[in-house]
């Protein structure tokens, strides 16, 4: 889907211009420091400004309504009102405007109070000055603004949950159960996740196939969820509501139809091999399932190992289950939502040599021994060596292998402390005092509820607790037994202890393929490789994108609750939008203008390439085309088109040109303009405001989205006007952009312009490109004075300088890109 | 523990091995008996077995092929095992020699077929055990009270009399060759073949002074040097069909080697139909099919036929 500019006529023949302008008193804390009556006279001046008012609270419904009847009144078609900041009431007055008939995108703010008065208190004449810069940067940009209509996508009610874990088993029901059609993609045999494969649960060790089975039968029973098992993600395409998704499924050479679980072939075939299910400890048949309870409960024939005897096929008869011509089949989904809950892995610690996994017999993962203990596993729940099939008198579980190591991974893994204690629990409660159990840990961390007490049940039954990290482990030929050299930090001094086997509590990692997973649905990694939610504390749920949730351990490694609690809360998230019939976006998005796009002459595709949503398409020798839907209106592109050819919707480069100049207007040499990003920088500024951390009243801020929008031009024409200093601030590198990457965007274009205009003869001190969280307000204050400290060490006669020296370059740049 | 995958490989015997925490699955060539045959790598189902020609060695004789097992392709299925006309390869399940597909009907057994009527055999006769080339066969005696003779020269004439004979052949190493069937001076032995076929030297095409079929060939007098021609020829009386002497022939097209039939016990398996028809060829294999299904139907009549009788 794609979109011309919108209401254009509106635009070109804008008619007489009415604005009002009205300033708030927030009770004293605006009027407390700044003289609202020389605003109110200096507004009046300004240009199409026909109406101005005070009022003590402009947010409070006098005030709104004020606003609404001054638009009727004095046929106001632009509104700027100057309060507070426009991330905290920008939508009530859009609304308020909106009541009165007005598009509510014909509304400006300028923040007087996060901006001037809190954080100018001693100085009001200058916090008086900066803010009629401010209304008048505001009514500046209020001139060019033009209508927006909310657009609106159609939705399509049905989900995609991708990985059949018990994440995606919960997000699922749950969707099926509100009435939506889900696809449960899974790509092994089964459904069941890690949760099918472990035997107990901590800390009331339930049977866990008993309590996830029943909801493997649920799942595959409801009538609204089609399970798509032993099948692979392709490609996803499309945007929020309107996913379109390709999906390969593997040939079992059974037909699903057909085949109705008896398990009559896999009794006739010769054919054993590892099975991975069980951690490679026992073997499965070339036609088996991977466990009894698999679902959907259909075999699969490994042709890796199949000898082609077709036994299986005599076996079967009648049913006609087995095909061994079935090919893969390709199958394609449209979706409104998609649920990713692909898991994570456990780390097999072969590349480290100091634990000897891989080289000594005895030394098994946990997950390893999870299957030795579970009674349908491959020894039939005896705990036995590998190297003499017995069963051992001393058991050495040893924690954080991997987990909270720099040198591997940094990261907790969540849940080892809590499943060592349940192994050590069953192991304690099977052998009792036959089997001698040590455990060395860092810390326990026992932090959930009948956690602790779990950890003082195992306590009380006799394993030895040992704090400290091991060193390395070595093997006694003979016996094949183990000894670990650790450290016990309790007693300050190195200790030997020798067991008959070791189990090594392994870091969960993420799933093998998930960059793959991250490639086709445009999701974010962390460091760590695990997914990253939109954001940590308030959107756990949802990814960057749009329409696509992330639910259990793909994010980071979850507990079973943990993970369900996810999966329903991905659910609720995804049934948000599946509930509608039509979805909202707000127009703030890139829009392509066809006659000036370069690609139609020559092959360009920069914007395409640099979207960090993979929302513009360029086809050969056509003008590049933003999908809607897809645009989350950071501006990169706009920044980044080499032809100007693109607008970012009410940040329009006209727009933020107007204000720039509005603000430069007079005594440049002594104001810094700052480009601060909406969703870190301007607030760690609002933040500086609303802690009162008072710095030098010398800034004229500009609002973008991302910085990814402050397009070089900006900063040429910002000295140019003779800016005294130019400061470009965003979300912190690497990770901290709300629109994924727009900061590297922004930090690769700065990085190649600085040097120019050092070169040009700037002094390096007045170009600045700084990483200021929204939390960071006390950085934002201490980085301006710093900032007017240099300022003032330059001096306005040094500055004055410079920019002469600069300016006829500088505008022979800018001209050069206008006659372009 | 971890799955572990092993190769080793010594002078005497090539081991693949699977090493999982509860099962152990291992595959053993024993060199000694390999004779570097194609049998096995046709047979296999994976095509998991090599052949590797090596060079000739310092006495100037051309070497067998080198049998390699690829790990990553064997699933220790063990047809090699039963294919093995020599019996070098052996297959185990935690060290018992267990051959799965021969268990569950995947997979056919070969008949090998060696009788010996040594109640007739003249006494002190050692013809057989000589004639073999692979020395498989063992005599030995036995006195009156079921104890072997130790040394045949301490007992008197009388008592040499009362001694029976115990021809004992290795059954599971012997390819069949027939050699002691036509060396019994008094035709005690029968041997079927386990393989039929056909072999020829191309005359045109073999070059002169190589011989190197001859010096690999595993049954002496299979192959023989023509004083004529100065060229090798067959016997084929003696060759076994297996094929060693075409895993090494430097020229293509100068040996021509056709197996036709295998004698195996009676199994319906499309593995076996695959190992045949890469062992024989399609035309064979569907030869079999046919013979087969002519047999079903005639099974399926007679059944009928025994029903109807019942009912009436």
């Amino acid at each position: 889907m794609t979109q011309t500019p919108p209401q254009t006529q509106s635009w070109e023949k804008p008619g007489e211009l009415r604005i009002g302008v009205f300033i708030c008193h927030c009770g004293l804390n605006i009027a407390g420091v700044i003289d609202i009556k020389e605003l109110v006279e200096f507004a009046k001046t300004l240009p199409d400004v026909v109406y101005v008012k005070d009022n003590r609270y402009t947010c409070a419904d006098p005030g709104q309504d004020e606003i609404r009847k001054a638009i009727k009144e004095y046929k106001l078609n632009r509104v700027v009102v100057a309060a507070c900041s426009p991330r905290m009431h920008e939508v009530t007055f859009r609304r308020t405007v909106s009541d009165a008939g007005l598009n509510p995108y014909l509304f400006e703010m300028a923040n007087i109070r996060e901006f001037s008065s809190w954080c100018h208190p001693s100085t009001p004449k200058e916090a008086t000055e900066k803010a009629k810069d401010l209304i008048k940067m505001a009514v500046a940009k209020a001139r060019l603004l033009i209508p927006l209509q909310t657009i609106e996508v159609p939705v399509t009610n049905k989900a995609l949950v991708i990985g059949g874990g018990i994440a995606g088993i919960n997000a699922a029901l749950d969707l099926a159960e509100m009435g939506f059609k889900v696809y449960l993609l899974e790509k092994s045999e089964s459904i069941g996740g890690h949760m099918a494969q472990l035997d107990k649960t901590f800390p009331t060790l339930d049977c866990s196939i008993c309590i996830e089975g029943p909801k493997m039968v649920d799942v595959g029973r409801h009538p609204n969820i089609e399970i798509i098992s032993y099948a692979d993600l392709i490609s996803v395409s499309g945007y929020i509501g309107n996913f379109r998704v390709k999906i390969r499924k593997n040939p079992r050479y059974v037909k699903a139809e057909n085949c109705t679980g008896c398990g009559e072939c896999k009794d006739v075939c010769p054919i054993e091999y590892p099975n991975d299910w069980d951690m490679d400890l026992g073997v499965r048949k070339a036609i088996s399932v991977p466990f009894d309870q698999a679902v959907p409960l259909l075999y699969t024939i490994n042709k890796d190992y199949c000898i082609e005897c077709f036994k299986c096929v005599d076996a079967c008869g009648e049913r006609r289950a087995i095909d061994f011509e079935q090919k893969p089949e390709d199958i394609e989904l449209e979706v409104g939502a998609i649920i990713v809950a692909t898991g994570y892995d456990i780390y097999l610690p072969y590349d480290n040599s100091l634990y000897g996994y891989g080289k000594y017999t005895n030394v098994i993962t946990s997950l390893e021994f999870e299957r030795l203990i579970l009674a349908a596993g491959p020894t039939g729940g005896k705990v036995l060596r590998a190297s003499d099939g017995k069963k051992p008198h001393s058991v050495a579980f040893i924690q954080c292998v991997g987990s909270r190591d720099i040198n591997k991974y940094p990261y907790c893994s969540n849940f080892c402390c809590m499943y060592t204690l349940k192994h050590v629990v069953q192991l304690k409660e099977k052998y009792k005092d036959d089997v001698e159990v040590y455990v060395f840990y860092m810390d326990m961390r026992t932090n959930f509820k009948g956690f602790e007490e779990f950890y003082q049940r195992a306590r009380e039954l006799g394993v030895n607790f040992i704090r400290g990290r091991v060193s390395r482990i070595t093997e006694i030929p003979g016996t094949k037994n183990l000894v670990i050299h650790a450290e016990d930090a309790n007693l300050g001094m190195p200790i030997e202890i020798e067991a008959e086997m070791v189990v090594l509590a392994t870091a969960a990692i993420p799933k093998k393929g998930a960059d793959e997973v991250a490639r086709i649905l445009n999701l974010t990694r962390g460091a760590d490789g695990f997914f990253m939610e939109s954001h940590p504390k308030l959107k756990p749920l949802d990814s960057p994108t749009d329409g696509i949730f992330l639910a259990g351990a793909c994010q980071g490694p979850k507990d079973i609750p943990y993970s369900v609690s996810q999966g329903c809360g991905a659910a609720a998230r995804a049934a948000t939008i599946l509930s509608k019939q039509k979805w909202k976006i707000e127009p703030i998005i890139a829009v392509v203008d066809p006659v000036k796009c370069r690609n139609v002459t020559v092959k360009c595709g920069i914007c395409a390439e640099r979207c960090p949503y993979g929302a513009i398409k360029v086809a050969e020798k056509q003008p590049a085309q933003v999908i809607t839907a897809m645009c989350h209106g950071c501006g990169t592109c706009v920044a980044e088109c080499p032809a100007d050819a693109i607008q970012q919707m009410h940040f329009t480069d006209a727009q933020i040109l107007a204000q720039l100049r509005a603000a430069l207007e007079k005594d440049p040499e002594d104001k810094i303009l700052a480009f601060l990003c909406n969703w870190c920088s301007y607030a760690g500024a609002d933040l500086a405001g609303t802690s009162r951390f008072e710095y030098p009243p010398v800034i004229r801020p500009i609002r973008v989205m991302c910085s990814g929008r402050v397009d070089r031009d900006f900063v040429l024409e910002a000295f140019r006007l003779g800016a005294g200093m130019v400061l470009v601030a965003a979300c912190h590198l690497p990770y901290d952009c709300h629109y994924i990457s727009g900061n590297w965007k922004m930090k690769a274009r700065m990085e190649a312009l600085a040097p120019m205009l050092h070169k040009l003869g700037l002094s390096p001190e007045r170009f600045r490109v700084e990483y200021i969280s929204a939390a960071e307000g006390i950085k934002f204050a201490e980085l301006i004075k710093e900032m007017a400290e240099q300022m003032q060490a330059l001096g306005r006669e040094r500055i004055k300088a410079e920019n002469e020296k600069l300016r006829p370059v500088l505008e022979n740049m800018l001209k050069r890109k206008e006659k372009r | 523990m971890p799955l572990k995958t092993l190769k080793k490989e010594t002078a005497e015997t090539l081991t693949l091995e699977w090493i999982l925490h509860v099962k152990n699955y291992r595959l053993t060539l024993n060199k000694n008996f390999c004779v570097g045959c194609e049998i096995c790598s046709l047979a296999c189902p994976k095509e998991a077995i090599k052949l590797e020609k090596l060079p000739k060695s310092t006495n100037g004789k051309a070497q067998h092929a080198k049998v390699d097992i690829n790990l990553e392709k064997c699933n220790f299925c063990g047809i090699c095992d039963v294919m093995c006309p020599f019996g070098a390869i052996k297959v185990t399940v935690n060290n018992e020699h267990v051959l799965n597909v021969i268990e569950k009907e995947s997979f056919p057994q070969l008949i090998r077929d060696v009788q010996i009527n040594s109640a007739n055999c003249a006494p002190e006769c050692v013809d057989c055990e000589k004639a073999c080339p692979l020395n498989l066969i063992k005599i030995s005696y036995i006195k009156p009270d079921g104890r072997f003779v130790e040394d045949l020269k301490s007992l008197t004439t009388l008592e040499r009399e009362w001694l029976r004979v115990d021809v004992n052949v290795d059954k599971e190493h012997c390819p069949c060759c027939r050699i002691c069937e036509f060396k019994c001076p008094k035709g005690l032995i029968h041997v079927r073949k386990i393989f039929y076929g056909r072999m020829k030297i191309n005359p045109e095409k073999c070059p002169e002074g190589c011989k190197d079929c001859l010096d690999v060939c595993p049954i002496s007098g299979a192959l023989y040097l023509s004083e004529a021609d100065k060229k090798v020829h067959v016997n084929e009386l003696f060759c076994v069909y297996c094929g060693a002497c075409k895993a090494i022939c430097p020229v293509n097209g100068a040996l021509e080697l056709k197996r036709t039939r295998i004698m195996h016990a009676p199994v319906r398996s499309g593995a076996w139909n695959k190992a045949l028809e890469r062992l024989t060829s399609p035309l064979e294999t569907s030869k079999e099919l046919k013979a087969k299904s002519s047999q079903k139907a005639v099974d399926v009549v007679e059944r009928r036929l025994k029903w109807k009788e019942v009912v009436v």
